[in-house]
Protein backbone atom coordinates (compact mmCIF):
# COMPACT_ATOMS: atom_id res chain seq x y z
CA UNK A 1 0.00 0.00 0.00
CA UNK A 2 2.72 2.17 -0.32
CA UNK A 3 0.90 4.25 -3.32
CA UNK A 4 -0.84 5.45 -1.32
CA UNK A 5 0.42 9.29 -0.53
CA UNK A 6 1.16 9.55 -3.87
CA UNK A 7 -1.57 8.47 -5.42
CA UNK A 8 -3.76 10.46 -2.79
CA UNK A 9 -1.48 13.58 -3.52
CA UNK A 10 -2.28 13.48 -7.54
CA UNK A 11 -6.39 13.10 -6.73
CA UNK A 12 -5.50 16.53 -4.99
CA UNK A 13 -3.39 17.42 -7.88
CA UNK A 14 -6.22 16.71 -10.07
CA UNK A 15 -9.32 17.91 -7.94
CA UNK A 16 -7.36 20.83 -7.69
CA UNK A 17 -6.89 21.34 -11.65
CA UNK A 18 -10.62 20.33 -12.09
CA UNK A 19 -10.75 23.72 -10.55
CA UNK A 20 -12.94 22.46 -7.73
CA UNK A 21 -14.35 25.11 -5.51
CA UNK A 22 -15.64 22.41 -3.67
CA UNK A 23 -13.50 21.50 -1.02
CA UNK A 24 -11.26 18.70 -1.20
CA UNK A 25 -12.33 15.74 0.74
CA UNK A 26 -12.21 12.36 1.98
CA UNK A 27 -8.24 12.12 2.50
CA UNK A 28 -9.32 13.05 6.49
CA UNK A 29 -12.71 10.63 6.27
CA UNK A 30 -12.66 9.62 9.62
CA UNK A 31 -13.32 5.94 10.09
CA UNK A 32 -14.74 4.00 13.62
CA UNK A 33 -14.08 0.98 14.66
CA UNK A 34 -16.88 -1.49 14.93
CA UNK A 35 -16.22 -3.71 17.97
CA UNK A 36 -17.32 -7.42 17.13
CA UNK A 37 -20.81 -8.57 17.63
CA UNK A 38 -23.55 -10.83 16.36
CA UNK A 39 -25.71 -9.85 13.64
CA UNK A 40 -29.29 -12.04 13.84
CA UNK A 41 -30.90 -11.83 10.49
CA UNK A 42 -33.86 -10.58 9.52
CA UNK A 43 -34.81 -13.05 7.28
CA UNK A 44 -33.10 -16.95 7.71
CA UNK A 45 -34.22 -20.42 5.96
CA UNK A 46 -33.89 -22.97 8.15
CA UNK A 47 -29.96 -23.79 7.13
CA UNK A 48 -29.18 -20.32 8.33
CA UNK A 49 -27.75 -19.30 11.16
CA UNK A 50 -29.72 -17.54 13.96
CA UNK A 51 -26.70 -15.69 14.82
CA UNK A 52 -23.51 -14.39 12.32
CA UNK A 53 -20.84 -13.67 14.27
CA UNK A 54 -19.20 -10.67 13.03
CA UNK A 55 -15.30 -9.59 13.52
CA UNK A 56 -14.59 -6.15 14.23
CA UNK A 57 -13.96 -3.90 11.41
CA UNK A 58 -14.02 -0.40 10.29
CA UNK A 59 -16.56 1.90 9.09
CA UNK A 60 -16.75 5.00 7.92
CA UNK A 61 -18.62 7.67 10.16
CA UNK A 62 -20.89 9.56 7.66
CA UNK A 63 -21.78 8.41 4.19
CA UNK A 64 -19.64 9.15 1.13
CA UNK A 65 -20.52 12.80 0.48
CA UNK A 66 -20.78 14.83 -3.29
CA UNK A 67 -17.47 16.50 -2.16
CA UNK A 68 -15.65 12.96 -2.09
CA UNK A 69 -17.90 11.58 -4.90
CA UNK A 70 -16.36 14.47 -6.90
CA UNK A 71 -13.22 13.76 -6.43
CA UNK A 72 -13.37 9.96 -7.59
CA UNK A 73 -15.34 11.07 -10.26
CA UNK A 74 -12.46 13.58 -11.00
CA UNK A 75 -9.81 11.53 -10.98
CA UNK A 76 -11.67 8.47 -12.78
CA UNK A 77 -13.21 9.84 -15.53
CA UNK A 78 -15.31 6.17 -16.83
CA UNK A 79 -17.13 7.08 -13.26
CA UNK A 80 -18.49 10.58 -14.80
CA UNK A 81 -22.19 10.85 -15.65
CA UNK A 82 -21.79 11.25 -19.30
CA UNK A 83 -19.07 8.27 -19.18
CA UNK A 84 -20.47 5.66 -17.42
CA UNK A 85 -21.58 2.32 -19.04
CA UNK A 86 -25.18 1.60 -18.90
CA UNK A 87 -23.60 -1.69 -17.85
CA UNK A 88 -22.70 0.06 -14.21
CA UNK A 89 -24.97 2.59 -14.00
CA UNK A 90 -28.13 3.22 -14.76
CA UNK A 91 -29.74 6.63 -16.66
CA UNK A 92 -30.65 8.51 -13.79
CA UNK A 93 -26.70 8.12 -12.61
CA UNK A 94 -25.97 11.29 -10.38
CA UNK A 95 -29.03 12.72 -12.65
CA UNK A 96 -29.29 15.64 -9.65
CA UNK A 97 -25.55 17.16 -10.51
CA UNK A 98 -25.25 20.19 -12.18
CA UNK A 99 -22.74 18.60 -14.80
CA UNK A 100 -20.15 15.83 -14.30
CA UNK A 101 -18.03 17.66 -12.61
CA UNK A 102 -20.42 20.18 -10.77
CA UNK A 103 -22.61 18.09 -8.18
CA UNK A 104 -24.32 22.09 -8.02
CA UNK A 105 -27.17 23.30 -5.73
CA UNK A 106 -29.06 19.84 -5.88
CA UNK A 107 -26.20 18.40 -4.35
CA UNK A 108 -24.63 20.07 -1.30
CA UNK A 109 -20.40 19.06 -0.94
CA UNK A 110 -21.32 18.19 2.54
CA UNK A 111 -24.12 16.12 1.62
CA UNK A 112 -24.56 12.23 1.25
CA UNK A 113 -24.31 10.92 -2.74
CA UNK A 114 -27.15 9.83 -3.89
CA UNK A 115 -27.93 8.14 -7.64
CA UNK A 116 -25.28 6.02 -7.75
CA UNK A 117 -24.70 2.36 -8.23
CA UNK A 118 -23.30 -0.72 -6.56
CA UNK A 119 -20.99 -0.78 -9.01
CA UNK A 120 -19.76 3.16 -8.63
CA UNK A 121 -20.12 2.46 -5.27
CA UNK A 122 -17.54 -0.23 -5.39
CA UNK A 123 -15.28 1.45 -7.31
CA UNK A 124 -15.20 4.26 -4.84
CA UNK A 125 -14.61 2.29 -2.12
CA UNK A 126 -11.96 0.17 -3.65
CA UNK A 127 -10.21 3.13 -4.60
CA UNK A 128 -9.75 4.23 -1.35
CA UNK A 129 -8.33 0.57 -0.71
CA UNK A 130 -11.71 0.19 1.48
CA UNK A 131 -15.01 -1.84 0.67
CA UNK A 132 -18.17 -1.91 1.30
CA UNK A 133 -19.75 -3.09 4.69
CA UNK A 134 -21.51 -6.49 4.09
CA UNK A 135 -25.15 -6.85 5.41
CA UNK A 136 -24.35 -8.34 8.91
CA UNK A 137 -21.20 -5.68 9.24
CA UNK A 138 -23.53 -3.04 8.18
CA UNK A 139 -26.92 -4.14 10.42
CA UNK A 140 -24.53 -4.83 13.29
CA UNK A 141 -23.07 -1.15 13.22
CA UNK A 142 -26.89 0.07 12.54
CA UNK A 143 -28.40 -1.94 15.62
CA UNK A 144 -27.12 0.45 18.48
CA UNK A 145 -29.12 3.26 19.33
CA UNK A 146 -28.37 6.74 20.22
CA UNK A 147 -27.19 6.56 23.93
CA UNK A 148 -27.44 2.55 24.43
CA UNK A 149 -26.23 -0.50 22.77
CA UNK A 150 -29.29 -1.86 21.40
CA UNK A 151 -31.55 0.41 19.31
CA UNK A 152 -34.21 -1.59 19.43
CA UNK A 153 -35.12 -0.03 22.93
CA UNK A 154 -34.00 3.40 22.06
CA UNK A 155 -37.14 5.13 22.12
CA UNK A 156 -35.59 8.43 21.00
CA UNK A 157 -33.65 6.75 17.56
CA UNK A 158 -36.74 4.69 17.34
CA UNK A 159 -39.23 8.01 16.88
CA UNK A 160 -36.14 9.62 14.28
CA UNK A 161 -35.85 6.34 12.86
CA UNK A 162 -39.66 5.83 11.60
CA UNK A 163 -40.14 9.45 11.43
CA UNK A 164 -38.06 9.68 8.27
CA UNK A 165 -39.30 6.60 7.07
CA UNK A 166 -42.81 8.74 7.10
CA UNK A 167 -41.14 11.98 5.68
CA UNK A 168 -41.00 12.10 1.65
CA UNK A 169 -37.04 12.29 0.21
CA UNK A 170 -36.43 16.03 0.31
CA UNK A 171 -35.35 17.22 -3.01
CA UNK A 172 -31.97 18.39 -1.03
CA UNK A 173 -30.71 16.18 1.27
CA UNK A 174 -29.52 17.50 4.59
CA UNK A 175 -25.18 17.58 5.31
CA UNK A 176 -24.22 14.83 6.18
CA UNK A 177 -22.77 15.74 9.76
CA UNK A 178 -25.86 17.12 10.65
CA UNK A 179 -27.02 13.17 11.63
CA UNK A 180 -26.64 12.27 15.17
CA UNK A 181 -24.31 10.04 15.94
CA UNK A 182 -25.18 6.28 17.29
CA UNK A 183 -23.94 4.67 20.61
CA UNK A 184 -20.55 3.79 18.34
CA UNK A 185 -20.06 7.39 16.92
CA UNK A 186 -21.29 6.46 13.46
CA UNK A 187 -23.84 9.19 12.26
CA UNK A 188 -27.05 8.76 9.12
CA UNK A 189 -27.11 4.97 9.55
CA UNK A 190 -30.83 5.65 10.34
CA UNK A 191 -32.76 8.91 8.69
CA UNK A 192 -30.30 10.02 5.68
CA UNK A 193 -29.98 7.67 2.73
CA UNK A 194 -30.91 3.92 2.41
CA UNK A 195 -27.50 2.56 1.61
CA UNK A 196 -26.07 -0.01 -0.53
CA UNK A 197 -24.29 -3.12 1.03
CA UNK A 198 -21.24 -5.00 -0.61
CA UNK A 199 -23.98 -8.58 -0.78
CA UNK A 200 -27.00 -6.51 -2.03
CA UNK A 201 -27.84 -9.56 -3.89
CA UNK A 202 -27.92 -12.11 -1.18
CA UNK A 203 -31.58 -11.92 -0.68
CA UNK A 204 -33.28 -14.70 -1.87
CA UNK A 205 -36.44 -13.15 -3.36
CA UNK A 206 -37.97 -13.06 -6.27
CA UNK A 207 -39.09 -10.01 -8.34
CA UNK A 208 -42.66 -10.32 -8.59
CA UNK A 209 -44.58 -10.39 -4.70
CA UNK A 210 -47.19 -12.85 -5.98
CA UNK A 211 -43.96 -15.38 -6.16
CA UNK A 212 -42.41 -14.37 -2.95
CA UNK A 213 -44.90 -15.73 -0.58
CA UNK A 214 -43.23 -19.71 -1.02
CA UNK A 215 -39.82 -18.99 -2.33
CA UNK A 216 -39.81 -21.40 -5.26
CA UNK A 217 -37.75 -23.96 -5.57
CA UNK A 218 -36.89 -24.72 -8.57
CA UNK A 219 -35.54 -21.22 -8.84
CA UNK A 220 -33.46 -20.74 -5.84
CA UNK A 221 -31.16 -24.10 -5.15
CA UNK A 222 -31.50 -24.18 -1.16
CA UNK A 223 -34.76 -22.21 -0.54
CA UNK A 224 -35.94 -23.95 2.64
CA UNK A 225 -38.49 -22.54 4.86
CA UNK A 226 -38.05 -18.78 5.20
CA UNK A 227 -38.81 -17.38 8.97
CA UNK A 228 -38.36 -13.71 9.93
CA UNK A 229 -36.80 -13.43 13.52
CA UNK A 230 -38.78 -10.12 14.59
CA UNK A 231 -41.66 -9.66 12.46
CA UNK A 232 -41.94 -5.86 14.23
CA UNK A 233 -38.62 -4.51 12.31
CA UNK A 234 -40.29 -3.04 10.43
CA UNK A 235 -37.70 -0.94 9.40
CA UNK A 236 -35.65 -3.80 8.76
CA UNK A 237 -37.80 -5.86 6.23
CA UNK A 238 -37.63 -2.36 4.68
CA UNK A 239 -34.48 -2.80 3.84
CA UNK A 240 -34.52 -5.99 3.12
CA UNK A 241 -37.14 -5.30 0.79
CA UNK A 242 -34.96 -2.49 -0.97
CA UNK A 243 -31.88 -4.70 -0.98
CA UNK A 244 -33.72 -7.59 -2.94
CA UNK A 245 -35.27 -4.90 -5.25
CA UNK A 246 -32.37 -3.65 -6.68
CA UNK A 247 -30.17 -4.79 -9.54
CA UNK A 248 -26.09 -3.71 -9.43
CA UNK A 249 -27.06 -0.80 -11.68
CA UNK A 250 -29.93 0.89 -9.96
CA UNK A 251 -29.46 4.19 -8.63
CA UNK A 252 -32.23 6.11 -6.89
CA UNK A 253 -32.51 9.22 -5.17
CA UNK A 254 -32.20 8.21 -1.37
CA UNK A 255 -29.75 5.25 -2.29
CA UNK A 256 -26.05 6.54 -1.00
CA UNK A 257 -23.32 4.16 0.62
CA UNK A 258 -20.57 4.56 2.96
CA UNK A 259 -16.94 2.26 2.93
CA UNK A 260 -16.02 -0.03 5.19
CA UNK A 261 -12.30 -1.54 5.98
CA UNK A 262 -10.97 -4.84 7.68
CA UNK A 263 -9.01 -3.60 10.91
CA UNK A 264 -5.08 -3.37 10.33
CA UNK B 1 -22.65 10.03 -25.65
CA UNK B 2 -22.54 6.86 -24.50
CA UNK B 3 -20.46 5.55 -27.43
CA UNK B 4 -17.46 8.34 -26.75
CA UNK B 5 -18.18 7.23 -23.36
CA UNK B 6 -17.16 4.14 -23.86
CA UNK B 7 -14.32 4.90 -26.54
CA UNK B 8 -12.73 7.26 -23.43
CA UNK B 9 -13.35 4.41 -20.74
CA UNK B 10 -11.26 2.20 -22.87
CA UNK B 11 -8.75 4.70 -23.77
CA UNK B 12 -8.29 5.30 -19.92
CA UNK B 13 -7.80 1.64 -19.19
CA UNK B 14 -5.04 1.21 -21.76
CA UNK B 15 -3.65 4.34 -20.34
CA UNK B 16 -3.41 2.62 -17.11
CA UNK B 17 -5.38 5.69 -16.02
CA UNK B 18 -7.46 3.78 -13.81
CA UNK B 19 -6.18 3.48 -9.82
CA UNK B 20 -5.10 1.00 -7.58
CA UNK B 21 -6.56 -2.38 -8.55
CA UNK B 22 -3.25 -3.13 -9.82
CA UNK B 23 -2.42 -6.52 -11.66
CA UNK B 24 -6.11 -6.76 -12.66
CA UNK B 25 -5.70 -4.44 -15.47
CA UNK B 26 -3.54 -6.48 -17.68
CA UNK B 27 -6.11 -9.30 -18.50
CA UNK B 28 -8.60 -6.85 -18.80
CA UNK B 29 -6.62 -4.21 -21.30
CA UNK B 30 -5.03 -7.51 -23.97
CA UNK B 31 -8.84 -8.21 -24.12
CA UNK B 32 -9.67 -4.90 -24.49
CA UNK B 33 -7.19 -3.95 -27.08
CA UNK B 34 -9.15 -4.57 -30.62
CA UNK B 35 -11.81 -2.22 -30.05
CA UNK B 36 -13.80 -1.33 -27.20
CA UNK B 37 -16.60 -3.29 -26.01
CA UNK B 38 -20.15 -2.59 -26.62
CA UNK B 39 -22.08 -0.55 -23.99
CA UNK B 40 -24.07 -3.75 -22.48
CA UNK B 41 -21.14 -6.22 -23.26
CA UNK B 42 -20.32 -8.23 -19.53
CA UNK B 43 -16.93 -8.22 -21.20
CA UNK B 44 -16.28 -4.25 -19.91
CA UNK B 45 -15.77 -5.71 -16.54
CA UNK B 46 -12.16 -5.65 -15.12
CA UNK B 47 -12.61 -8.99 -13.07
CA UNK B 48 -10.32 -11.94 -13.34
CA UNK B 49 -10.54 -14.93 -12.77
CA UNK B 50 -8.47 -18.38 -12.43
CA UNK B 51 -9.13 -21.44 -14.96
CA UNK B 52 -9.00 -25.03 -13.23
CA UNK B 53 -5.50 -25.29 -14.99
CA UNK B 54 -4.28 -21.99 -13.05
CA UNK B 55 -4.15 -20.33 -15.82
CA UNK B 56 -5.99 -16.19 -15.53
CA UNK B 57 -8.93 -15.34 -17.22
CA UNK B 58 -10.46 -12.27 -18.56
CA UNK B 59 -14.43 -12.64 -19.29
CA UNK B 60 -13.57 -10.73 -22.91
CA UNK B 61 -10.81 -13.70 -23.83
CA UNK B 62 -14.69 -15.22 -25.04
CA UNK B 63 -15.66 -12.24 -27.72
CA UNK B 64 -16.56 -13.59 -30.79
CA UNK B 65 -17.88 -16.81 -29.56
CA UNK B 66 -21.40 -17.40 -28.38
CA UNK B 67 -21.82 -18.40 -24.53
CA UNK B 68 -23.51 -20.65 -22.01
CA UNK B 69 -22.40 -19.31 -18.77
CA UNK B 70 -23.88 -20.00 -15.18
CA UNK B 71 -22.45 -20.13 -11.36
CA UNK B 72 -22.87 -23.07 -9.72
CA UNK B 73 -20.49 -25.02 -7.15
CA UNK B 74 -18.80 -28.69 -7.36
CA UNK B 75 -20.44 -29.77 -3.71
CA UNK B 76 -23.97 -28.65 -4.30
CA UNK B 77 -26.05 -31.61 -4.22
CA UNK B 78 -29.15 -30.96 -5.77
CA UNK B 79 -29.34 -28.05 -8.68
CA UNK B 80 -26.00 -27.55 -9.90
CA UNK B 81 -25.73 -30.95 -11.28
CA UNK B 82 -29.49 -30.19 -12.99
CA UNK B 83 -27.65 -26.86 -14.30
CA UNK B 84 -24.58 -28.82 -15.81
CA UNK B 85 -26.40 -31.99 -17.11
CA UNK B 86 -29.03 -28.85 -19.07
CA UNK B 87 -25.82 -27.15 -20.49
CA UNK B 88 -24.77 -30.21 -22.14
CA UNK B 89 -28.22 -30.43 -23.56
CA UNK B 90 -28.09 -27.23 -24.96
CA UNK B 91 -25.24 -27.90 -26.37
CA UNK B 92 -26.79 -30.76 -27.99
CA UNK B 93 -29.32 -28.93 -29.63
CA UNK B 94 -26.99 -26.47 -31.68
CA UNK B 95 -26.82 -26.56 -35.39
CA UNK B 96 -23.57 -28.54 -36.27
CA UNK B 97 -20.94 -25.56 -37.21
CA UNK B 98 -22.55 -23.60 -34.04
CA UNK B 99 -22.40 -25.64 -31.41
CA UNK B 100 -18.69 -26.20 -31.61
CA UNK B 101 -18.03 -22.65 -31.80
CA UNK B 102 -19.90 -21.98 -28.52
CA UNK B 103 -18.04 -21.63 -25.09
CA UNK B 104 -19.51 -23.19 -22.09
CA UNK B 105 -18.47 -21.55 -19.07
CA UNK B 106 -18.85 -22.28 -15.34
CA UNK B 107 -17.75 -19.88 -12.27
CA UNK B 108 -18.05 -21.08 -8.89
CA UNK B 109 -19.54 -19.35 -5.95
CA UNK B 110 -16.91 -21.45 -3.99
CA UNK B 111 -14.19 -18.86 -3.16
CA UNK B 112 -12.51 -20.88 -0.78
CA UNK B 113 -12.78 -24.64 -1.73
CA UNK B 114 -13.16 -24.72 -5.52
CA UNK B 115 -9.85 -24.15 -6.31
CA UNK B 116 -8.63 -24.49 -9.78
CA UNK B 117 -7.48 -28.17 -8.53
CA UNK B 118 -10.90 -28.97 -7.01
CA UNK B 119 -12.52 -27.52 -10.66
CA UNK B 120 -10.04 -29.86 -12.39
CA UNK B 121 -11.28 -32.48 -10.97
CA UNK B 122 -15.26 -32.02 -11.47
CA UNK B 123 -13.88 -31.17 -15.08
CA UNK B 124 -12.80 -34.93 -14.45
CA UNK B 125 -15.91 -36.26 -12.81
CA UNK B 126 -18.11 -34.67 -15.36
CA UNK B 127 -16.27 -35.63 -18.29
CA UNK B 128 -16.13 -31.84 -19.86
CA UNK B 129 -13.96 -31.44 -22.79
CA UNK B 130 -11.63 -28.31 -23.66
CA UNK B 131 -15.11 -26.76 -24.97
CA UNK B 132 -15.48 -26.20 -21.52
CA UNK B 133 -14.13 -23.11 -19.15
CA UNK B 134 -14.23 -23.68 -15.27
CA UNK B 135 -13.26 -20.51 -13.31
CA UNK B 136 -12.56 -19.90 -10.00
CA UNK B 137 -12.71 -15.86 -8.68
CA UNK B 138 -12.10 -14.22 -5.81
CA UNK B 139 -14.93 -13.16 -3.31
CA UNK B 140 -15.03 -9.61 -5.00
CA UNK B 141 -14.77 -11.06 -8.64
CA UNK B 142 -17.53 -13.65 -8.33
CA UNK B 143 -19.95 -10.93 -6.69
CA UNK B 144 -19.58 -8.82 -8.89
CA UNK B 145 -20.14 -11.25 -11.89
CA UNK B 146 -23.00 -12.14 -10.13
CA UNK B 147 -24.40 -8.38 -10.00
CA UNK B 148 -23.71 -8.53 -13.92
CA UNK B 149 -25.49 -11.63 -14.56
CA UNK B 150 -28.30 -11.42 -11.37
CA UNK B 151 -27.55 -14.07 -9.78
CA UNK B 152 -28.55 -14.10 -6.16
CA UNK B 153 -26.31 -16.72 -3.53
CA UNK B 154 -25.75 -16.12 -0.19
CA UNK B 155 -23.70 -18.97 1.71
CA UNK B 156 -25.26 -20.90 3.92
CA UNK B 157 -23.97 -21.87 7.60
CA UNK B 158 -23.43 -25.21 6.62
CA UNK B 159 -20.74 -23.87 3.68
CA UNK B 160 -23.66 -24.94 1.02
CA UNK B 161 -24.57 -22.00 -1.01
CA UNK B 162 -28.16 -20.88 -2.04
CA UNK B 163 -28.14 -19.64 -5.52
CA UNK B 164 -30.63 -18.53 -8.42
CA UNK B 165 -30.79 -21.58 -10.87
CA UNK B 166 -30.13 -19.19 -14.24
CA UNK B 167 -28.54 -20.25 -17.20
CA UNK B 168 -27.02 -16.94 -19.37
CA UNK B 169 -26.76 -16.96 -23.21
CA UNK B 170 -24.18 -14.08 -24.32
CA UNK B 171 -24.02 -13.12 -28.08
CA UNK B 172 -20.32 -13.29 -29.56
CA UNK B 173 -20.37 -8.99 -28.22
CA UNK B 174 -21.17 -10.79 -24.46
CA UNK B 175 -24.42 -9.36 -24.35
CA UNK B 176 -27.07 -10.85 -22.59
CA UNK B 177 -29.50 -12.41 -24.94
CA UNK B 178 -30.99 -14.68 -22.75
CA UNK B 179 -31.33 -16.15 -19.54
CA UNK B 180 -33.13 -19.42 -19.08
CA UNK B 181 -34.53 -19.34 -15.28
CA UNK B 182 -35.21 -22.61 -13.34
CA UNK B 183 -34.88 -26.19 -13.52
CA UNK B 184 -37.35 -27.10 -15.75
CA UNK B 185 -37.97 -26.60 -19.69
CA UNK B 186 -36.34 -23.85 -21.38
CA UNK B 187 -33.31 -25.33 -23.02
CA UNK B 188 -34.94 -25.57 -26.60
CA UNK B 189 -35.19 -21.14 -26.22
CA UNK B 190 -31.77 -21.16 -25.16
CA UNK B 191 -30.55 -23.42 -27.88
CA UNK B 192 -32.42 -21.09 -30.26
CA UNK B 193 -31.11 -18.11 -28.66
CA UNK B 194 -27.63 -18.95 -28.95
CA UNK B 195 -27.84 -20.06 -32.50
CA UNK B 196 -29.94 -16.77 -33.31
CA UNK B 197 -26.83 -14.50 -32.26
CA UNK B 198 -24.42 -17.07 -33.29
CA UNK B 199 -25.30 -16.53 -36.86
CA UNK B 200 -25.84 -12.77 -37.07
Amino acid sequence: MNFLPSFRLGVLALSLLAGGSVAFARLDAKLVTIPAGVYTPLLRTTKDAAAVPVAAFLLDEKPVTNAEFLAFVTANPKWRRSQVSPLFADSSYLEHWAGDLEPGPKAPPGAPVVRVSWFAARAYARWLGQRLPTTAEWELAAAAGYTQPAGRTDEALQRDLYAWLARPVPAVLADATTARANYLGVRGLHGLVWEWVDDFNTAMVTGESRGDTGLERDLFCGAGTVGAKDPTDYAAFMRQALRSSLKANNTTTSLGFRCAKDLP
Amino acid sequence: MKTTALFLLCATLALGAETPPAGKKDACCAAMAAAPFSAASLYQTDVTFTTDAGQPFALGALRGRPVVLAMFFTSCGYACPLIVSDMQAIREKLPAGIRERAAFVLVSFDTARDTPAALAAYRGQRGLDAQWTLLHGSNDAVRELAALLGVKYKQEADGAFSHSNLITILNPQGEIIHQRTGLQGGLDEAAAALAAAARN
